[in-house]
């Protein structure tokens, strides 16, 4: 992927676009919103992540203007504000994730990675599969190497958020946001007491574990 | 007293003009009172004077017999409602248009008329002794009578109209300046409950007193505005001058982290490094929160909130947690529990009492939250069975969660807990700690919307 990263801070900055790099993305590096702006419209990106306090024209107007043009790419805001109220202003203003600094570098690639292939979600399929495992979401029954695994409600759509994503890391906060429409920090082990409960039923029984844990980022079913 | 008068009674303009109407009676009493006096007395003494010019006149009759002549002469031609003669003579006859009797009441005049022998009103009788009999003559006092109904007349012709005039205009007044007030206390209350874009804007029309304190409150609310709009500018900046050098922190933290295999001594520092930066992060963020909620209007954001939702989604977020811990988590869900709110503050209040129930109470605690209707109120309780507070301690926490303490000992609860008196205080409910008989009970009441 091609992605634009706007961000004053040389340190932060580099560590960006040098873990992006590594991932195999090529990635621009630009420190003030205006070049920012001439580098956006120039070249195609397929994300571009925005530090919402950037010099000459800051972040908010920077994706604004873009709007304003036509241009759709994904914005990935990063800020270092943390409430629900800034969370909204930067949505509004055009941008489609938000994080809030300090994060990890798995939950920046996360994210990236999510908005990236955000695309046409062709969402008409009524059973999703991973391995030996099927879901049908008409009758809500999840069967894996032919056995039916009860799960409850909230369990069901942990999975089903994961199967709809295969191959994506999913983070915590991902998990809160999408599952509980939580967006502040609670105890750190609550999601993975939660992932464990669903793997006690999904994978235990089973040879194989379908959800794999990627260390310092999420959880993730492998296509 | 005072209170059970209608508002616009107890208004400035209708006691402006009540005190009016009062100085204006007791003027006007006064002077015409005076005026009153003054006439009577004059009258008096010329009536006086009249009477014994009257019995001067009788003087000059030579003997009894000629006075008696003269007293009835003068007395044909006089109606006794004006003026009485009566002369006794020296043989105790009497003379003259009208007899002076005296019984147990005091004087009367009768007369020789047929059909009313007695007069009524009041005389002025000056009597004396004259040719060997008695003569007495004594005028009416009708005038001074009539003058003091006609003083009368003229105190309400004056004061009847002068007193409704200005009663209406007052009244009118009153009316007039009572929706301007209104309008400021309105303005007012939305500046208290958070909307600081609410204006006076007096109209060209508003009385001059009221429009300066309505362009003074327009003024004061402008510099309220922009000083907010300041403190937030600077804990954005604050925000951002801060993170920028954590965020580096975590960069650095990362990188070695990368870099190469690491001893057992390394990573339990690094692991020690990160747990104290995400430490420091969470009571950042609570502060900056803090600030937030305490300087903005997030009330603009307001919504109907059914709590019933909000607490059965946090529950099932933290009950597996908490059954890892050793805790069992209850919640009874109930209905009708709807309150206006900000939906992620008040579930992250209720993730914070949930937190803090299940890190001071020991594995085995039972955590129960309960949504109650109490009258106008919908209270929102965490209660443990664990060890609890002692009350004087409670006292203490309370204090703490109002009014942030430097002295906290355990980082990060006691800011939890701050947000969460914070949060209440932002929806109008207050927070209280009760001895659950064993435990602690945290309870929120939050005032109920009106439609339920």
């Amino acid at each position: 992927m091609k992605l634009l990263v706007v961000e004053d801070d040389e340190t932060t900055g580099t560590y960006i676009a040098r873990g992006l790099r590594e991932e195999g993305h090529t990635v621009d590096l630009v420190t003030n919103g205006r070049d920012a702006l001439i580098q956006a419209t120039s070249a195609g990106y397929d994300v571009l992540i925005v530090d919402r306090m950037v010099p000459q024209i800051d972040g908010m107007t920077l994706v604004k203007t873009l709007r304003g043009a036509g241009n759709r790419t994904p914005v990935l805001f990063l800020t270092s504000l943390g409430s629900v109220e800034d969370r909204i202003e930067g949505l509004t203003a055009g941008g489609d994730d938000y994080l809030v600094k300090p994060f990890a570098f798995g939950e920046l690639s996360a994210r990236v990675a999510a908005l990236a292939r955000r695309a046409p979600t062709v969402a008409q399929e009524t059973t999703l599969h991973a391995g030996d495992l099927t879901m049908d979401l008409l009758s809500r029954r999840v069967i894996r190497a032919g056995r039916e695994i009860s799960l409850l409600p909230r369990e069901f759509a942990i999975l089903e958020h994961l199967l709809r994503r295969k191959g994506r890391v999913q983070t915590r906060t991902m998990l809160l946001e999408a599952i509980w429409d939580i967006s502040f920090d609670p105890m750190t082990n609550v999601v993975e007491t939660h992932i464990s409960r669903l793997r006690a039923k999904v994978d235990r029984p089973f040879d194989t574990d379908l959800i794999q844990t990627v260390r310092g980022a999420g959880y993730r079913i492998d296509a | 007293m005072n209170r059970h008068l209608p508002a616009i009674f107890r208004s400035m303009p209708i006691h402006l003009a009540l005190v009016l109407v009062a100085v204006f009676t007791i003027f006007s009493l006064l002077s015409l009172g005076a005026t009153y006096l003054v006439t009577q007395r004059s009258f008096d003494q010329t009536i006086r004077a009249d009477l014994r010019q009257d019995i001067a006149g009788f003087r000059a009759a030579p003997g009894p017999s000629a006075l008696s002549q003269l007293v009835e002469a003068e007395a044909r031609v006089t109606d006794p409602a004006r003026m009485v003669l009566s002369y006794i003579g020296p043989d105790r006859r009497h003379y003259g248009n009208a007899v002076i009797a005296r019984d147990d009441e005091g004087y009367h005049i009768v007369t020789d008329i047929s059909g009313d022998p007695q007069i009524e009103g009041q005389y002025m009788a000056l009597t004396t002794s004259l040719r060997g009999g008695q003569l007495t003559i004594a005028r009416s006092l009708a005038e001074i009578d009539a003058l003091r109904e006609a003083f009368l007349r003229v105190l309400g012709l004056s004061l009847i109209p002068t007193i409704l005039i200005a009663l209406g205009i007052g009244l009118t007044l009153a009316r007039r300046s009572a929706q301007h007030v209104s309008t400021i206390a309105r303005t007012l209350d939305k500046l208290t409950g958070g909307e600081l874009e609410a204006r006076v804007c007096p109209a060209p029309d508003w009385p001059q007193d009221l429009a300066t304190i309505g362009t003074r409150i327009d003024k004061m609310a402008s510099a309220q505005e922009s000083s907010i709009a300041a403190i937030r500018q600077v804990s954005s900046d604050i925000a951002h001058d801060l993170k920028t050098p954590i965020q580096r922190v975590a960069v650095h933290l990362s990188e070695l982290s990368e870099h190469g295999p690491l001893d057992a001594t390394a990573r339990d520092l690094l692991d020690k490094a990160n747990a104290e930066l995400d430490g420091i992060v969470a009571t950042f963020h609570a502060l900056l929160q803090i600030a937030r909620i305490e300087t903005g209007s997030p009330k603009a954001g307001f919504e109907t909130v059914d709590l019933d939702r909000v607490c059965a989604t946090i529950v099932e977020l933290y009950e597996p947690a908490a059954t890892d811990a050793g805790h069992r988590l209850h919640y009874t869900p109930a209905s009708g529990m709807t309150i206006s709110g900000d939906r992620h503050l008040l579930g992250q209040t209720l993730a914070n009492l949930i937190e803090n129930a299940l890190r001071h109470t020991p594995a085995g605690t039972d955590v129960r939250i309960e949504l109650n209707r109490i009258r106008d109120r919908i209270v929102l309780s965490v209660t443990d069975n664990g060890p609890g507070v002692p009350e004087a301690e409670r006292e203490l926490v309370l204090r703490r969660l109002y009014r942030m303490d430097r002295s906290r000992t355990s980082p990060g609860a006691g800011l939890g807990l701050n947000l969460v008196a914070s949060i209440a205080t932002l929806h109008g409910a207050t927070v209280g700690l009760h001895d659950a008989m064993p435990g602690l009970r945290v309870e929120l009441a939050f005032p109920a919307t009106r439609t339920s």
